[in-house]
């Protein structure tokens, strides 16, 4: 009991932190509010002193932020959420509104993205259920290139060819459920990729447990054993599809501005600009608000699914049971990756020439040219470096804090959900007034952001591996925590999380390039691969080289990281002599198989 | 069938639920079914209202370019005024104006008196913050019997006629103004058209107004959508969502059928502007390098695909006067040696056109010696710092006729000393005085003349480099006939639009 009170303070404060931060961030970050919402108001204006004093007055500006704040806080008391500084209309309907179209939209993308993982999880599952796995992995690259797909490329390309083209499904707006799906598609498959990945990663290791070889003896249809893995391995995804829901409800901006969906996303972002504090500090505690309501579902679910076990430390271990080969695929990924490179260095990226735009892949031009008739492939070739150091770099730090703050789930839990919530211009803005505006801040504004799925998934496995019968019979062997640590729990925790990062790696990249607009990041003309994705957007229709190339480098890339990731092990956990594939590993092996882990999951 | 019958309760509860989630389609019946004849017209407009219609901001030009909402006067074709709600009016002196109205009702059933014109004219110059087309300007409006209107003003205001085409100044009902000095325009208005339903910023539905004093509109009324996203734009049109879709991006033109696609001149000039007071291009010499590195030509057709027309000057065809009354800029200094000299340039990324400007430019300057960083943001992130003289170029896409329809204003605030957008820099007694001289001037002709003569002295001190002018692509569905076409980008919709 007191630990819920105590998680439901940290929450609290840290909704507290988040408003009051969004409250001060004019003055933090020396912008002045009554310029930007003039510009919100009336771009052309001219922004005279008058003007800007009359503005000044009229939002009480110059009383400062904390009186400004504390009305605010005063309202919401009585569920008002004051007057929306941009429009003068009230706030709450305005937000509950959007927060409405966002939910919906999400709840289909996420449909959407339970069917994407299935799929991506199918060959393991029938391989699986039916004791044929072998040490056979899915390669995993078809659904890595799903993953790095950016959303706005998916709704680009479902807007114009399936709504325009086809004509099958309304192209944009938002009045009846056939208007949901092209952008529920968007949304979903790049994050149904990710989950899928996950789901595929921890399976193996279900199906190698004892329970499993017991049932398929007794001769249970292959489905049944399938859906009890799924159910096994589930608990471990939940928190992640939970910040993945709330992710989706106020960050998907792209997918709303390309389909006109009213939504929370671009409401955010327009108050975040304008700096419209109390539609931009409503938004914000709406988002925080359903990232608690998301935990707790979440931890709810994870109980009705692994609870007894969970509790009775009964779990056996999920590990996987053998490590998969040493294959050709990143061999093969790589070096299409260190082709294009290598093809496009040579070549200028910078050099342009309008007489030559939009030039489709010719071999003057191998990857075509972009809308200032610059080559393709040399932009592409020249970008990588950047992109992918800086991008590994921000994964490294990220991976070092998630798994840090994942140790401390207590600590990380509520602050991951909160930070996850956050819509990702208002992170970048938020951290831009913390440190400046130096050439780190958009490194620092995304690491801000991209630990914590890292830190919940660690936290997930965590708690699993806390469980298992081995874990609780070396600490009954008198073992230190130090050592648990090392030796029990992060060999079990690290591989997947690792795996988990370099999954995402393409993801960072997009994420970089999406806060130039604010002037952090790489600025145009550099090859940087976000901004070539960015700048090629407008022209996919009529130039969709364009925005190809740089798409399937980046895909490529979450390829090679994700088929490379596969050979991410514990260093020194060697195979056990004479094993057989399908055999479990050696940390299985120190808790003996019980009869009652078998027994427990069977009965559930 | 318990599990049926449970599975159809939860669809019946849902249903109302989930509506609530989805935005309203807006409009009226299709095809005139309430007995009327014509069809509604559907228009996807870019720009969603920023204060729920408003007139005193930039909302006042979704109301004009609808055509729910009218003053005084209005601009014709070629930037001077036209009768509209006033039948006539005449000088008395040079502080006082008198407007004889014509005989108009109100989209509420009460007629266009001289005391509601003057109460609302009233009203506007009480609004905080004023409407753009009175910054500087002290007026007051007075009902002179019940078809005369006196305006006087504080300092002579030749423009004045003008000033009151601005959509700002749009005359509505008493019953539109409410204490706190808000106007609701929905149904007070005097335009072809009546507002009767704004769902936020996602969509606005029309009615024809039938005792519009100009005739009654062909369309029966109007669906308006805000759709922001150009390509969003271009999709609804293409689908057919929409009969006409506003401002399409230049990269999207191409996508739309060649008898969808209507480009119409603008006033709308992107110039090129370079810091005169400091940093390497306080030197005239560098700045006149500068213009004679930059080829628009290559802009006009390379990045904005013959959508615009190489820059000219200030002022761009579609101020018609413009072109026949040109003074070639006199004075100017001999181009000198950039020798590596490093500039930054800057400009924003709401205009989507405008960054691969600047990344043609970065090389044709590169090309003459200079050194070029650019510096790329969202503009509210920018225009401090531009105006604050941070950076040594900016690249500026800028109405040059602003609120009033005045030539001169744009050239008083952007190149005068006490200008109050001068991004340039720029200081000049000289530009001042022939500034000054045009703002004095009352007869339209000479005022142009002194307004071209006012363009040389700007673009003689080479702190401007007039890039291109653009022109807007509207996407106008093929069976529709009799959209507005504006230049100056305030009518869109009007009486003879039809489909």
């Amino acid at each position: 009991m007191r630990q819920h009170l105590t998680a439901l303070l940290w929450r609290a404060a840290l909704a507290a932190a988040l408003v009051c931060g969004i409250g001060l961030l004019p003055w933090l970050s020396r912008t002045d509010p009554a310029l930007t919402v003039l510009k919100a108001r009336s771009a052309e204006r001219d922004p005279s002193p008058e003007v800007l004093a009359d503005i000044r007055e009229q939002l009480g500006l110059d009383s400062g932020p904390l009186p400004l704040l504390g009305q605010w806080l005063g309202g919401l008391w009585r569920g008002d959420a004051g007057r929306s500084w941009i429009s003068g209309d009230e706030v709450m309907p305005e937000v509950l509104r959007a927060l409405g179209a966002s939910l919906l939209l999400m709840t289909v993308a996420l449909l959407v993205a339970a069917v994407t993982a299935a799929l991506v999880c199918a060959r393991t599952l029938r391989l699986g259920a039916r004791r044929r796995l072998d040490g056979r992995r899915s390669g995993g690259g078809g659904s890595a290139v799903l993953a790095a797909l950016p959303e706005f490329l998916v709704a680009s390309v479902l807007a114009t060819v399936v709504g325009v083209q086809l004509g099958w499904l309304p192209a944009l707006g938002w009045y009846g459920p056939q208007w949901t799906l092209l952008p529920a598609l968007a949304l979903g498959l790049p994050a149904g990729a990710v989950l899928g990945r996950l789901l595929d990663d921890l399976l193996p290791g279900a199906f190698g447990e004892p329970w499993a070889l017991a049932t398929a003896a007794q001769g249970l249809p292959a489905r049944r054993i399938a859906r009890r893995a799924v159910r096994r391995c589930v608990p471990a995804l939940l928190p992640n599809a939970g910040l993945f829901v709330v992710g989706l409800t106020g960050g998907a901006v792209a997918v709303e501005q390309i389909f006109d969906i009213p939504g929370l996303g671009r409401t955010t972002l327009r108050a975040a600009l304008a700096q419209d504090l109390p539609v931009l500090q409503a938004g914000t505690l709406v988002l925080v608000l359903l990232a608690a309501v998301a935990a707790g579902t979440c931890r709810l679910a994870a109980r009705l699914l692994a609870g007894p076990a969970l509790r009775d430390g009964a779990l056996p271990a999920l590990h996987r049971p053998v490590p998969p080969a040493r294959r050709f695929q990143p061999l093969g990924y790589g070096g299409a990756l260190l082709a294009v490179v290598a093809f496009g260095l040579p070549r200028d990226p910078l050099a342009l020439n309008t007489g030559e735009r939009l030039l489709p892949p010719s071999p003057a031009h191998p990857f075509g040219t972009d809308a200032l008739g610059r080559d393709l492939l040399a932009r592409v070739g020249h970008g990588a470096l950047d992109t992918l150091l800086l991008a590994l770099a921000i994964s490294a730090v990220a991976l070092c804090v998630g798994v840090l703050l994942g140790l401390a789930p207590r600590l990380s839990g509520p602050l991951a959900d909160t930070v996850n919530a956050v819509p990702p211009v208002l992170g970048a803005l938020l951290v831009t007034a913390a440190v400046g505006g130096g050439a780190a801040t958009p490194a620092i504004a995304v690491t801000a952001v991209a630990w914590t799925p890292l830190a919940a998934h660690t936290s997930a496995l965590l708690i699993q591996e806390r469980a298992t019968l081995h874990f609780a019979a070396t600490r009954g062997f008198g073992a230190s925590r130090w050592y648990l640590l090392r030796r029990e729990l992060l060999p079990a925790v690290l591989p997947p999380v690792t795996r988990h990062a370099l999954l995402r790696l393409p993801g960072i990249a997009l994420a970089l390039a999406s806060l130039g607009f604010l002037g952090l990041g790489a600025q145009p003309p550099s090859p940087e691969w976000g901004l070539l994705l960015a700048e090629n957007r407008p022209y996919a229709e009529r130039a969709p080289w364009a925005v190809l190339a740089p798409a399937a480098v980046l895909a490529l890339l979450g390829a090679l990281a994700v088929t490379a990731a596969g050979g991410v092990r514990w260093p020194g956990r060697r195979r056990g002599p004479g094993r057989r594939p399908g055999d479990r590993g050696p940390e299985a092996a120190s808790a003996r198989p019980s009869p009652l882990a078998g027994e427990l999951v069977e009965a559930r | 069938m318990r599990l049926l019958r449970s599975r159809l309760l939860a669809a019946l509860v849902l249903t109302p639920l989930l509506a609530g989630c989805f935005a309203s389609k807006g409009g009226g019946s299709e095809e005139g079914g309430d007995g009327r004849s014509g069809s509604r017209l559907r228009v996807a407009l870019a720009f969603p209202p920023a204060e729920r219609l408003s007139p005193y901001g930039a909302d006042a030009t979704i109301l004009s370019r609808l055509g729910v909402a009218e003053g005084l006067t209005a601009m014709d074709a070629n930037g001077a005024a036209a009768p509209a709600l006033a039948q006539s009016w005449r000088r008395e002196d040079a502080r006082t104006w008198v407007f004889t109205l014509r005989e108009a009702r109100f989209q509420d059933g009460t007629d266009v008196t001289a005391s509601a014109v003057a109460g609302a004219l009233t009203h506007a110059t009480e609004a905080e913050p004023e409407p753009a087309a009175l910054s500087g300007v002290d007026l007051t409006a007075e009902a002179d019997g019940s078809r005369a209107v006196t305006v006087r003003t504080a300092e002579p205001d030749p423009v004045l006629p003008l000033r009151l085409s601005s959509p700002g100044l749009a005359v509505f009902s008493g019953k539109a103004y409410d204490a706190d000095g808000r106007v609701d325009p929905v149904g007070t208005a005097t335009g072809p058209f009546e507002l009767t339903e704004v769902d936020g910023t996602s969509s606005a539905a029309l009615d024809r107004f039938d005792d519009y004093w100009g005739g009654r509109a062909q369309a029966s009324g109007i669906d308006a959508r805000f759709i922001a996203d150009g390509t969003a734009r271009a999709n609804a049109l293409r689908t057919g969502e929409v009969d006409i879709a506003e401002a399409v991006p230049v990269a999207q033109a191409a996508t739309l059928d060649r008898e969808t696609r209507r480009d119409t001149a603008t006033t709308r000039t992107t110039s090129l502007l370079l810091n005169s007071a400091s940093g390497p291009f306080a030197d005239p010499e560098l700045r006149a390098a500068a213009r004679a590195a930059v080829d628009t030509s290559a802009l006009a057709e390379g990045v904005y695909e013959g959508y615009a027309d190489p820059g000219a000057g200030v002022y761009g065809p579609a101020v018609t006067w413009a072109e026949g009354k040109r003074v070639e800029p006199a004075g100017r200094a001999e181009a000198g040696r950039a020798k590596g000299t490093s500039i930054t340039l800057a400009t924003y990324d709401n205009r989507p056109e405008l960054p691969e400007a600047a990344q043609v430019l970065k090389q044709q300057l590169e090309k003459a010696g200079f050194r070029v960083k650019l510096r790329i943001r969202e503009y509210s992130r920018l225009e401090p710092d531009a105006l604050d003289g941070k950076f040594d170029a900016f690249v500026l896409a800028r109405n040059t006729l602003v609120d009033t329809g005045d030539p001169v204003a744009v050239l008083a605030s952007d190149y005068t000393c006490d200008g109050g957008y001068n991004i340039a820099q720029l200081c000049d007694k000289d530009i001042d005085r022939a500034v000054a001289e045009a703002e004095r001037t009352a007869d339209p002709g000479e005022r142009q003349d002194a307004a071209m003569a006012a363009e040389a002295a700007v673009l003689g001190s080479d702190a401007v480099v007039p890039l291109v002018h653009q022109r807007i692509i509207t996407g106008v569905g093929t069976s529709v006939r009799g959209v507005l076409l504006d230049p100056h980008e305030r009518t869109l919709v009007g009486t003879g639009t039809r489909r």
